[in-house]
């Protein structure tokens, strides 16, 4: 799995390469985390190249927005499709997280 | 507004020896070393054997993999003595399967299926406040890698059953999946 990060006005994007699976769904989290304890506060985490995921991965995505929800910063979910959009389904956690259908819909919820 | 379907049925992880999922008749075995390292790589070399028409392949793997992953680490907690016994057959319509470990069974199990009802409640409500408490299951015994709610999607993909032995530490589960209509002509 590889993790980018590239900004939009206020908004940091991370693009998740890759299957997102018991051993590697940590960093994700450990790269939040980080871009936490560097005041980062609008985060859109774009799922458009992730075909697969596993429970450790919606724990990782669990985890994140649990804890950006306690700051009270920003968080959406973007382009998630085909099994990883089951395996949210089958969880029954699609009202849980933001979540939008594009980039762009995610930049423009953030402005609301 | 309340939505009433996630408690249309609830859904419960079932204890039953006797269910006829655990007849092994005809079915394919494998067994494996608990090496967590090499779970999808264990869990590919039974998927491989799914014929091409199966749709949705990598839910099947994930699916697979999940239980794989239980019996190696909180069944065998990762002992690589231990081993992962695996029977398995696929056609088109399914996919069934028993994993058994060596452990010493599923006793929260109960607990499990009492968290899943005030879950199914929770989202039934649409109370999503206090759904982050029930988002993740976890025990004594979880750490930050566990997603801690790969039974919750596991008890929906199953949906021939999900059933575990009474020493519980084997379970077996059915997929049947949708059939294409052919046309007469």
């Amino acid at each position: 799995m590889e993790l980018k990060i590239r900004k939009n006005g206020n908004n940091y994007i991370i693009d998740v390469n890759g299957e997102m699976d018991l051993y590697n769904s940590y960093k994700l989290k450990e790269l939040v985390m980080k871009m936490l304890e560097k005041k980062v506060e609008r985060f859109i985490i774009n799922l458009e190249n992730v075909d697969y995921i596993d429970s450790s991965g919606i724990g990782a995505l669990i985890y994140i927005c649990s804890t950006i929800k306690k700051m009270s910063f920003r968080l959406i979910i973007t382009n998630i499709h085909g099994s990883v959009k089951k395996v949210i389904e089958l969880t029954k956690l699609m009202g849980y997280f933001p979540i939008t259908n594009s980039i762009e819909e995610a930049i423009l919820q953030m402005e609301d | 507004m309340a939505d009433l379907t996630y408690l249309s049925e609830i859904k419960q992880i079932r204890v039953n020896e006797n269910s006829p999922l655990f007849d092994k008749t005809g079915m394919h075995y494998k067994e494996f070393p608990s090496d967590f390292r090499q779970i999808r790589y264990f869990t590919l070399l039974i998927v491989q054997s799914a014929p091409l028409e199966i749709k949705e392949i990598n839910l099947l793997e994930q699916q697979i993999s999940e239980v794989i992953k239980n019996a190696v680490k909180h069944g065998n907690r990762c002992a690589v003595g231990k081993k992962v016994r695996v029977w398995y057959s696929f056609d088109s319509a399914h996919a069934h399967l028993i994993v058994q470990d060596e452990g010493d069974g599923f006793t929260d199990l109960e607990k499990w299926n009492d968290f899943n009802r005030k879950r199914l409640e929770i989202l039934s409500a649409q109370d999503f406040e206090r759904l982050a408490d029930f988002v993740s299951w976890r025990t004594i015994k979880s750490d930050d890698n566990d997603g801690g709610n790969a039974l919750f999607a596991a008890l929906e993909y199953w949906d021939g059953g999900f059933v575990f032995n009474d020493a519980r530490n084997a379970v077996a589960m059915l997929k049947s999946f949708p059939q294409k209509k052919h046309a007469i002509g």
